[in-house]
């Protein structure tokens, strides 16, 4: 775990973790990339070790045992990790959703296209966008 | 004070014969007394003139001249009185015994030297008169004591030329003025018995007012009295003659008209006023039944009536007061049983409460809803129907209302809880009005029931929380597994390619084609489903901008068209609802009218307004392939497609979108059309208020 990791995915569906990482392997942006398959874990991931910083964490929002939003309430309610980017990426488009989660502090909104084409192009323009074009604080 | 009719006609009456009564009496008197002047100033001047006449034709006169004549006489004043005086006395005497009224005799010369006298009369009493020279003269009157005696002197021989040569004298008689009883009885009928004749001389002995001798009109003067006279001079005397009547006289007849007619006039008011006070009697008496009538049903008594017993238009009115009274107590029983007819059968409950919050009215739906029977509820306060927590607020709200007349409750229909007999509460409706009664208010509240309702709207809502979850789970569980055969359907095709012969190839082609359409098939209706929970944020929406803003957003994705597109836009009203559903309303069809001209080589849309009654009716209007207006009813369908897939592309969710929404406006959507000759798609909305 000592590795740097630049994604944390929290996705529990294998099949759209595995067209994410292809989407972001097709751009050479898998190699530093960190899943998480379901809230709890991503909990871990934050709040027990000391873990490198992403740089930008892909939430699903319908995760087990804990949900994507209270993951998303915890990162943003502690100093340590209210900085890092979250962007929500979920099959909800449901406005109450939506509404929710910017309000929780999320920093985008994704709704995963069903069309493949669609859908990876969505992932790797996040992908590049967090990771090549955004300028954290240091 | 205010008078009654009853006292008003009969002293009015009054008054106007107590005026026609002086008015008559004092035009009457003013003619009579100008009647009766107007008759003595006739009388009176006749009188004198008859008078005076009278007293020319005197006799005296012929025989002083025949005595003149008397050659003794002659001879006697031509000697100057010193001859021939026995043959004079005797002539003399001869006439003094001939008339009964001599006094006396004289002879005089020219100068008036007496020179022989017989008779009574003293010399020294004598008046001497100047004769003219041929024909005898009156002297004035002279009054002795009681008697009144005149001279009439003539001439003896010439007073000039030759006679005077030859010398003589004046003859002079004094005789008594003597008025026989015949002559006075002539002059009585001629002048009347009441009118004075006085004889005077005109130097004024006695003397009448110097007016009337020198008036020719009879004038008024005060002797004693108040006189109207008129005088005359007696020809060839120096005398006048003066008629006199007394104004009492000249005035008697119309005193004695005022007199006669006084009592006369005030018989006739009198008796007028009688039949005036009886005749308003007989008049208000019936009216002032009429009024007790009206009171006695004013006051509740309907079945108060008015006796006719007669003809008249007294009668007709008492008569026309029965009719009415009749009609309104059949109106009011209608109305009353109108009233009770909608109350008891009304399945709700309807109470009525006044200011104070007193139940007045109460019906058997409130006596089932309640469980209270009217005689338990009239007169006591509402509040016994209510949980004690809303008793206070109640209170409030009435006296607000009745002090300000502001409305939170009244006019409006409201969700409350009612409390029964039994102490059990239940929810309930009421509409709630508010109407003036005699000078107050009254309350009406019709109140139901909704126990039933609430049930059913938990029910309701309990299914839409799972709908909800349903359509949650629908948009993300089924999106992903769907998401994952597509994305491997990709990859085999784009990792495997080489792999896969053309018809393999074909068929992760049309796994990838269905894939995709059941996303879009999940999508909609997932937007459809959103409709039916979303809150409308209703306001004023400018439906004409609308229009073109879509219009353009249609021309910019409009694609794969042959021909040109023509979207015209007519000016439309604003309407009033929730401006981005209204938005999809509009852009879902033009889209469908855009996709349904798309193989037209001139294609036209056009959007339009039109009123009908009390709405607008928005239209859009294309002349695309058209519909089979059989199907018109199945093109709002959830998925109904009168198209197939190949032709015009779509999931059908579109048009039911489109009546969903219009729907929840309270509007109307409807469709005409025919194949091939295009299609008109209207909706209704409320127009723009407040």
């Amino acid at each position: 775990m000592a590795a740097a990791v630049d994604i944390l995915l929290v996705e529990d569906n294998a099949n759209d973790a595995e067209l994410t990482l292809r989407a972001l392997k097709q751009r050479n942006l898998a190699n530093q990339v960190f899943v998480c398959r379901d809230g709890a874990e991503a909990l871990d991931f934050f709040f027990n070790g000391a873990t490198p910083v992403p740089k930008v964490v892909l939430l699903d929002l319908k995760l087990p045992k804990v949900d994507g939003l209270e993951v998303l309430r915890r990162i943003k309610d502690d100093a340590r990790t209210k900085s890092i980017p979250v962007v929500v990426l979920t099959s909800s488009r449901e406005e109450p959703d939506i509404e929710r989660a910017y309000t929780l502090g999320a920093n985008s909104y994704i709704v995963k296209p069903v069309d493949f084409e669609a859908f990876a192009r969505a992932v790797s323009d996040v992908g590049l966008y967090w990771l090549l074009l955004n300028h954290p604080p240091q | 004070m205010s008078w009654s009719l009853e006292r008003k006609l009969p002293l009015f009456v009054t008054i106007l014969l107590v005026a026609v009564a002086i008015t008559q009496l004092t035009i009457g008197y003013g003619e009579v007394r100008q009647a009766s002047l107007a008759l003595a100033d006739k009388r009176l001047p006749l009188a004198t003139k008859v008078l005076a006449d009278l007293f020319q034709a005197g006799q005296g006169r012929v025989r002083i001249t025949a005595l003149a004549k008397d050659p003794a006489i002659a001879a006697f004043l031509r000697s100057g009185g010193s001859s021939g005086r026995e043959a004079a006395l005797v002539a003399m005497r001869r006439v003094t015994s001939d008339t009964a009224t001599n006094a006396g005799l004289e002879l005089r010369d020219f100068s008036g030297k007496l020179l022989l006298r017989t008779g009574r009369f003293s010399a020294a009493d004598s008046v001497y008169v100047s004769p003219g020279t041929d024909s005898a003269r009156y002297g004035p009157l002279m009054r002795r004591d009681t008697t009144l005696f005149i001279a009439i002197a003539a001439a003896v021989g010439g007073g000039e030329g030759k006679d005077a040569e030859r010398g003589g004298g004046i003859v002079q008689q004094v005789a008594r003025m003597n008025l026989s009883e015949r002559t006075r009885t002539t002059l009585t009928g001629l002048a009347g018995g009441d009118v004075r004749l006085l004889l005077g001389n005109a130097t004024g002995d006695p003397a009448p007012p110097a007016t009337v001798l020198n008036s020719r009109t009879p004038v008024r003067y005060e002797r004693g009295e108040t006189m109207r006279a008129s005088a005359a001079p007696v020809p060839g005397t120096p005398w006048m003659v003066v008629a006199e009547l007394p104004s009492g006289v000249v005035s008697a007849p119309a005193r004695a008209y005022l007199t006669g007619m006084a009592p006369l006039a005030l018989l006739i008011v009198i008796v007028g006023a009688v039949i005036a006070w009886w005749g308003s009697r007989r008049m208000t008496s019936p009216l002032r039944e009429i009024t007790t009538a009206a009171e006695a049903i004013a006051a509740g008594n309907l079945e108060r009536r008015v006796q006719v017993g007669r003809q008249d238009e007294l009668g007709r009115l008492a008569r026309s007061f029965n009719t009415m009274a009749a009609q309104v107590a059949r109106s009011l029983q209608h109305s009353e049983a109108m009233l009770r007819g909608v109350t008891e059968t009304a399945h709700d409950a309807i109470i009525a409460a006044d200011t104070d919050g007193l139940i007045r009215f109460w019906n058997p739906g409130a006596e089932r809803l309640f469980g209270y029977r009217t005689e338990e509820v009239l007169g006591k306060p509402l509040t016994m129907l209510m949980p004690e927590r809303f008793q206070d607020a109640h209170r409030l709200g009435i006296r607000r209302y009745v002090e300000t007349r502001e409305a939170r409750v009244v006019g409006r229909t409201v969700e409350l809880a009612g409390r029964r007999k039994d102490g059990t509460e239940f929810p309930l409706e009421l509409s709630l009005g508010a109407a003036p009664l005699e000078g107050g208010m009254s309350f009406t509240g019709v109140i139901r029931d909704i126990t039933e309702r609430k049930r059913t709207q938990e029910a309701l809502q309990t299914s839409n929380a799972e709908l909800e979850a349903f359509s949650y789970s629908v948009s993300h569980d089924l999106r992903a597994p769907l998401r994952a055969i597509h994305g491997f359907a990709r990859i085999l095709l784009e990792d495997h390619h080489a792999k896969l012969d053309p018809e393999a190839q074909r068929l992760l082609g049309v796994v990838d084609q269905n894939t995709r359409r059941m996303g879009q098939l999940i999508d909609d209706l997932l937007a459809f489903s959103r409709l039916g929970r979303k809150e409308l944020a209703a306001g004023p929406v400018n439906m004409e901008e609308l229009a073109h803003t879509v219009a353009d957003e249609v021309r910019r994705t409009d694609v794969e068209r042959k021909g040109s597109l023509a979207i015209q836009i007519d000016p439309l009203p604003p309407a009033h609802g929730d401006r981005a559903l209204l938005g999809q309303v509009m852009s879902n069809l033009l889209q469908n009218a855009a996709k349904f001209t798309r193989d037209r080589a001139e294609a036209r849309v056009e959007v339009g307004s039109q009123r009908d009654g009390g709405q607008t009716v928005y239209f859009v209007k294309d002349n695309g392939a058209g519909f089979d207006a059989r199907y018109a009813d199945k093109l709002f369908g959830v998925f109904q497609r009168l198209h197939s897939t190949e032709q015009f592309d779509g999931t059908g969710v579109g048009l039911a979108i489109v009546k969903r929404i219009v729907q929840r406006h309270g509007g109307r959507v409807w469709a005409e059309g025919k194949v091939d000759h295009g299609a008109t798609f209207y909706f209704t909305l409320p127009t723009e208020e407040h």
